[in-house]
């Protein structure tokens, strides 16, 4: 995993009764706030290191997505099972109420992880959820994940040339573990979208109302994946939530916008 | 050996340059390329070459299923068996019915499947071969929205459950992860019990191979892309992993999907089928876009790793677009030619790879019905007598052939040749 920052430890935590093993990343000290990651797996990226400066960073890894077990996919056998999965995780790990921030895809889990469980929480930011549907704005999700590699930059980013986003989309250096890296990348993918195929609506529009924690709203207003109607759509459903969106900034704000996301996190977590 | 026509329904008036500008499967623009006269000719014309093929003296007419493609228009391959399957039956012709088949992967249905497949059985008298692929990632996964990496999952659940609907004695319940139900009673029964013989499609992964074997059913490989390229390694596979798991090297237990073009000479053979061969590689696998085969989550991730490494592994699928006919006879992913060069080339690798079950593929892309009757008779009357006694010498018995089907086929096969 690339990281900037020096002190990422490991954790497992075994759930489901011993049938699967969480890795959870860990960093910093102070408060917990969870990172729920995207489809693509779990990067360490820049956010995190700023949130570890003043929070203690938990950052679960899908089940599958560790590349010491592929198959623990295979115990988590639907997208309830892995909420509870994950609310078991924060208990073992002896989490109280902490903050949880959850990216795209990981941004449906956190989201629904608060309504599921109202109390498991303290506060909640979600930067660009699935989660919801509308007919009239498709989320083109298996439109990307089927269609040529070279077209996934103009679902994800406004600016695909700038160096974060060129840095996101990069292989490895060495040739050797090019192929390593595709097939893991591949994988993740499905591992994720086990859960979001092809429409990833888990009736999550009708327990939204149950969210009863302080909520950040976070959307790149060019959104070319899950368009930015659905800012309105998560936050006229849960109630107090604060909506902001992001000029000039595509679905993957951590390359388009990245101060100004994280900006927006840290003054809303502080 | 015994020898079956296989054969998919593509639609044969695709506009010039049509491999430029679509891809074969899930989004290509139905109103823009088809014009609705020719879709019903061309689909008439599938019917009438299968039976045109069993009235020739072929062992068996072979179909498969395929959803929003342009090259095989068969959402449920059981629809056209039950037509070809009245009509040989009233003809007296006890051609062997394959369904290669309901992708087993993809079905919701999965009890659909099993009273189809129960009542083809029963309406041919016992001449179906049951046939379960997993289904191709695009279909399964795109056209049909199983999540990627739940297909082989479902794949064995659904089998599992039809083999049990099939011969259970009693009403039972199933209480699957994917399927439930609380009284599951066919009717009708296969006639052939427990089970029809049962043939798997597969790409030739240790897996798939593995599952075959300790199951006893056979394996069915498809050459698109190559024999020569990638056949040799498939077979010895197969047959090293047979003797591991302690099965014979019965020839039977390989049945094998080759593209053939026959006519009077070689030269006449170019002639006539050059540009239906580039058409239907063209648009039909060569367009279908990489990631229709490996929907992220429907290949393990050893499996994408091992692809990655071994490029070669793909033969001819990455140069399929622009494919020509040059490149296709040369690699064998189609054999073309006189009556004596078919044999010849067929014969080789039939003995070399020990295939005891053949599929010809004898309708490819634009070729109009009048070329595929011809290539039809000739190859039965001419190529046909050369392959049927090969493995005669051995003695093998064909345990994967139906019960309903078994009889001598030489006869009819000798009436057909002068349709040409």
């Amino acid at each position: 995993m690339a990281t900037g920052y020096a002190d990422v430890r490991d954790e497992v935590v075994d759930v489901c009764d011993g049938r699967l093993r969480l890795h959870v990343k860990v960093a910093g000290d102070g408060p917990p706030v969870v990172f729920f990651h995207p489809l693509p797996g779990l990067e360490w990226q820049p956010l995190l290191d700023r949130l570890a400066e003043r929070y203690t960073v938990y950052a679960p890894e899908h089940p599958g997505t560790s590349p010491d077990n592929p198959q623990a996919i295979r115990e988590v056998h639907t997208f309830w099972e892995l909420l509870l999965a994950y609310e078991e995780a924060l208990r073992a790990l002896g989490l109280k109420r902490p903050a949880v921030v959850g990216m795209s895809f990981g941004g449906m889990i956190a989201a629904d992880l608060a309504a599921s469980f109202p109390d498991a929480l303290s506060r909640l930011v979600l930067l660009s959820p699935i989660g919801l549907w509308r007919d009239d704005a498709p989320i083109r999700l298996v439109e990307m994940v089927t269609g040529p590699p070279e077209e996934l930059p103009t679902y994800l980013f406004k600016y695909p040339e700038s160096e974060a986003a060129q840095a996101l989309m990069a292989l490895p250096d060495d040739p050797d573990q090019v192929p390593v890296a595709i097939a893991q990348g591949a994988w993740n993918v499905g591992c994720t979208t086990k859960f979001a195929w092809p429409i990833a609506d888990h009736g999550l529009a009708r327990r939204l109302h149950r969210i009863a924690v302080p909520t950040l709203v976070l959307w790149g207003r060019d959104d070319a994946l899950v368009p930015v109607v659905y800012a309105e759509e998560f936050g006229g459903r849960i109630t107090g939530s604060r909506v902001e969106l992001l000029d000039d900034c595509g679905h993957a704000m951590q390359a388009d916008q990245p101060a100004q996301m994280v900006t927006a996190i840290t003054e809303f977590l502080a | 050996m015994k020898v079956s026509v296989f054969e998919q329904l593509p639609y044969r008036h695709l506009p010039a340059g049509f491999e430029d500008r679509y891809s074969s499967v899930v989004t290509t623009p139905y109103f823009d390329v088809v014009e609705p006269e020719r879709m019903q000719e061309s689909l008439q014309s599938g019917y009438a070459e299968l039976l045109h093929a069993a009235r020739a003296g072929f062992d068996g007419v072979c179909l498969t299923e395929h959803s929003q493609s342009v090259y095989d228009i068969s959402p449920n391959p059981n629809l056209m068996a039950a037509a070809v399957a009245y009509a040989t039956r009233a003809e007296g012709l006890d051609v062997a019915l394959t369904i290669l088949g309901r992708s087993l992967g993809k079905s919701r249905e999965p009890l659909k499947v099993a009273e189809e497949y129960a009542l083809l059985d029963c309406i041919t008298g016992g001449r179906l071969i049951a046939g379960f692929p997993v289904g191709l990632s695009y279909d399964a996964n795109q056209n049909g929205a199983i999540p990627a990496i739940e297909t082989r999952e479902r794949y064995a659940e659904h089998r599992e459950l039809i083999l049990k609907a099939w011969a259970a004695r009693e009403p039972f319940a199933w209480n699957g992860r994917f399927e439930k139900y609380g009284q599951v009673n066919l009717w009708p029964r296969p006639i052939q019990q427990p089970h029809p013989p049962i043939w798997i499609p597969g790409s030739g992964s240790p897996g798939t191979l593995l599952d075959i074997l300790r199951r006893d059913y056979a394996f069915v490989y498809l050459s698109w892309s190559g024999p020569k390229l990638v056949g040799r390694q498939v077979f010895d596979r197969y047959w090293e992993l047979a003797d591991k798991e302690g099965r014979d090297r019965n020839p039977y237990r390989l049945a094998f999907l080759q593209v053939v073009a026959v006519s009077e000479t070689d030269a006449r053979a170019e002639k006539e089928y050059a540009a239906h061969l580039e058409s239907h590689y063209r648009t039909g696998l060569g367009t279908v876009p990489p990631s229709g085969f490996a929907v992220p989550g429907y290949a393990e991730r050893a499996g994408i790793e091992h692809m990655v490494r071994n490029p070669g592994e793909l033969g001819m699928f990455p140069k399929m677009r622009h494919i020509t006919y040059k490149e296709i006879v040369d690699t064998q992913v189609a054999i073309v030619g006189s009556p004596a060069t078919v044999a010849d080339q067929i014969e080789a690798f039939v003995r070399e790879f020990r295939i005891g079950n053949l599929l010809v593929m004898l309708q490819n892309g634009s070729m109009p019905r009048e070329l595929t009757e011809k290539n039809i008779s000739l190859f039965a009357s001419e190529v046909l007598p050369k392959l049927r006694p090969i493995w005669d010498e051995e003695g093998w018995e064909n345990h994967w052939w139906p019960r309903g089907a078994e009889m001598p086929r030489a006869v009819a096969g000798a009436a057909a040749g002068g349709e040409a």
